[in-house]
């Protein structure tokens, strides 16, 4: 399996001069192609920050992140901005689809930012079937459920079939059914499209079985979940 | 549809308060500019309808040094072989003394502009016989008509009254007739002979002792436009003569200098009322910016450009700008219609001479949708300056 996340050495930190805050600490790992990830940890230990760095919504203060072995670092805004729309693929805790949008718009939007209009309508339909809301498209994504919501959102992240889906807390803010639902779906969805998932959650174990977990803890980053048996990667 | 104009579109219109708030902004700026228009060019234009209906015509033809020698039929025969031409007739004027007795009591005004007219043809040419509001307009050798302020300070004179005309005549002779008054004149806003005496212009050239000279010749023509073409013309055919003839621009000019930098000014007025509008624009704007920050962070995320941010709100200031444009011109012409239609006036002052000036409609318009566009640079701007990662923190 091809290496699709490389990353080197990277310190993220907040603040200037003696109010400085060491969000990541010289953190390393790598992810391969089709892996399905958790990374942990408690709140305010870094993960989110280490989301927004992989998924490049904010650049770290030292180190590299390699992309399909692309590095990452010294992008202009609008590489950046067409790296995330063609390579990542995001799912955010709230949704955060666009309100003013219905269903269908929402999950076309990435394929229209990209500007490759061809086959978007039949691939988002399909997508939609795939995560159960098809029957939903025209309905203004406001006035649909929180599950249905998340549904719509995962369907968005894999319209332009990304190297990397990214998950912040994609359950955290569903009842346990709905959650246990979208649990699922990011997996099958793993499985069927064979492309990498990082989800990040303080919930271990509503995800069962996984490929691998990546803890985070004071900024450090550490293979495993199990306590006693952190082990730091370098 | 473009996606950025979908969602600029949507994001609009799901925010009716705000649209609704920002294309008032456009439209009463329009507005503004419409009513100011309609009023104070209203006005203006009215002012050169009376001053040609009542005393220059389209051309107004003086002698350059005195009085026209040539005979003034002559003259108006001349004009009236024109096509264009309407009408034509003399004109000859002074200032005398009128007195009258009055319920026992002498009343006597002085300085009191009086004009010659030659009844028939200045019926054709004028339409100052149309003012006269009780009476007849002059038809006679010693009929007089009095402008209404005149009547009135000679302690109310009527149809019918008898008067004395004093005036002094080229040699410096005093030269008395007695008159009877068969009409009086009012026009609206007082733009007529409302401060004037009109007699026959006979009557005045013998009073005057000027056999066979005019004043001026009137020359009203059935297209305006040509006024220039046809005064041209004229002074070439008399190349001996030593003729003014001149366009009611021309000859209006010293009294028409200060409305034209009066209109001036309140145009700018209405511009910067325009412009005020734009303001209006930026605020509204920047709070739908403001209340936008989780869509644009989302959209960041998933790979719209700052570009692409800016371009969803300028759409927004451009259909800003066109339903405010057409909303405010809409308003406008309807303001105009209904002025133009009611032949609108103001404390019973000289109605409004409304016209469509179809060029400065246009071009209302399009400043107002330029404006709305410039006013919604700086909110779109800020839009783009919105981290992706902090936009998302608000999520």
């Amino acid at each position: 399996m091809s290496k699709v996340l490389e990353i080197n050495d990277v310190t993220k930190i907040y603040g200037e001069r003696e109010n400085t805050v060491t969000a990541l600490n010289n953190v390393s790992f790598s992810i391969e192609k089709g892996e399905f990830v958790l990374v942990v940890g408690s709140s305010g230990s870094g993960k989110s920050t280490l989301l927004n760095m992989i998924g490049l919504l904010d650049r770290p203060t030292t180190g590299k992140i390699r992309i399909d072995g692309i590095d990452t670092t010294n992008l202009s805004d609008n590489k950046i901005s067409s790296f995330r729309n063609k390579k990542l693929g995001f799912i955010f805790q709230f949704s955060n689809l666009i309100t003013d949008l219905t269903v269908f718009e929402n999950v076309l939007l990435p394929r229209q930012i990209a500007g490759t209009d061809y086959s978007a309508e039949k691939d988002a339909m399909e997508l939609l079937k795939a995560v159960g809301i098809e029957d939903q498209i025209n309905k203004r994504a406001n006035k649909i459920s929180g599950g249905q919501a998340q549904r719509v959102a995962i369907a968005r992240g894999l319209i332009n079939k990304p190297s990397i889906v990214l998950a912040d807390e994609p359950t955290g803010n569903l009842d346990s059914v709905s959650a246990e639902i979208i649990v699922q779906l990011l997996k099958s969805m793993c499985k069927k499209l064979g492309q990498t998932f990082i989800i990040v959650t303080h919930d271990r174990h509503q995800f069962g079985e996984v490929d691998r977990v990546i803890t985070i803890k004071d900024g450090r980053a550490f293979e495993g979940d199990h306590p006693s048996k952190l082990e730091v990667l370098v | 549809m473009d996606y950025r104009l979908r969602l600029a579109k949507r994001m609009l219109f799901n925010k009716r308060g705000s649209l609704i708030g920002a294309v008032l902004a456009v439209t009463i700026g329009i507005l503004v500019i419409h009513v100011n228009f309609v009023i104070f060019q209203g006005l203006f234009d009215a002012i050169v309808r009376d001053i040609s209906n009542y005393n220059n015509g389209d051309i107004l033809v003086t002698d350059e040094e005195d009085y026209i020698e040539k005979s003034d039929l002559s003259i108006v025969k001349w004009f009236e072989r024109i096509p264009f031409v309407k009408a034509a007739t003399p004109r000859l004027s002074s200032s005398g003394s009128i007195n009258m007795t009055a319920f026992g009591k002498l009343n006597e005004q002085t300085r009191i502009p009086i004009v010659g007219v030659d009844p028939l043809l200045d019926m054709k040419a004028s339409t100052v016989y149309t003012t006269i509001s009780d009476g007849e307009y002059v038809f006679s050798r010693n009929s007089i008509v009095l402008g209404s302020s005149v009547a009135r300070d000679l302690g109310g004179a009527k149809v019918g009254d008898s008067l004395k005309l004093k005036i002094v005549d080229r040699y410096g002779q005093d030269e008395i007739r007695r008159f009877v008054v068969t009409g009086i004149a009012s026009a609206p806003g007082g733009q007529g002979f409302d401060y004037s005496a009109v007699v026959h212009i006979d009557t005045l050239r013998d009073m005057m002792k000027r056999k066979g000279e005019t004043g001026s010749i009137l020359v009203k023509l059935n297209d305006p436009s040509k006024a220039s073409e046809i005064k041209d013309f004229f002074l070439a055919s008399f190349p001996n003569d030593k003729f003014v003839a001149e366009t009611i621009e021309e000859s209006a000019e010293q009294q028409l200098a200060g409305f034209r930098s009066g209109i001036a000014m309140i145009s700018m007025i209405g511009y910067f009322g325009m412009g005020s509008s734009a303001f209006a624009i930026v605020t509204i704007q920047m709070m739908l910016v403001n209340g936008k920050t989780r869509e644009i962070g989302v959209m960041r995320s998933i790979g719209a450009k700052r570009k692409d941010i800016l371009i969803i709100f300028i759409f927004q200031g451009m259909i800003i700008g066109a339903i405010g444009a057409g909303v405010g011109t809409a308003a406008g012409l309807g303001y105009t219609f209904y002025a133009k239609e009611t032949k609108m006036s103001f404390n019973n002052s000289l109605p409004l001479e409304v016209s469509y000036n179809w060029e400065k409609i246009i071009q209302t318009a399009l400043t107002s949708f330029g404006l709305a566009i410039i006013a919604s640079l700086y909110p779109s701007y800020r839009a783009t300056k919105l981290l992706p990662v902090e936009a998302m923190r608000n999520v």
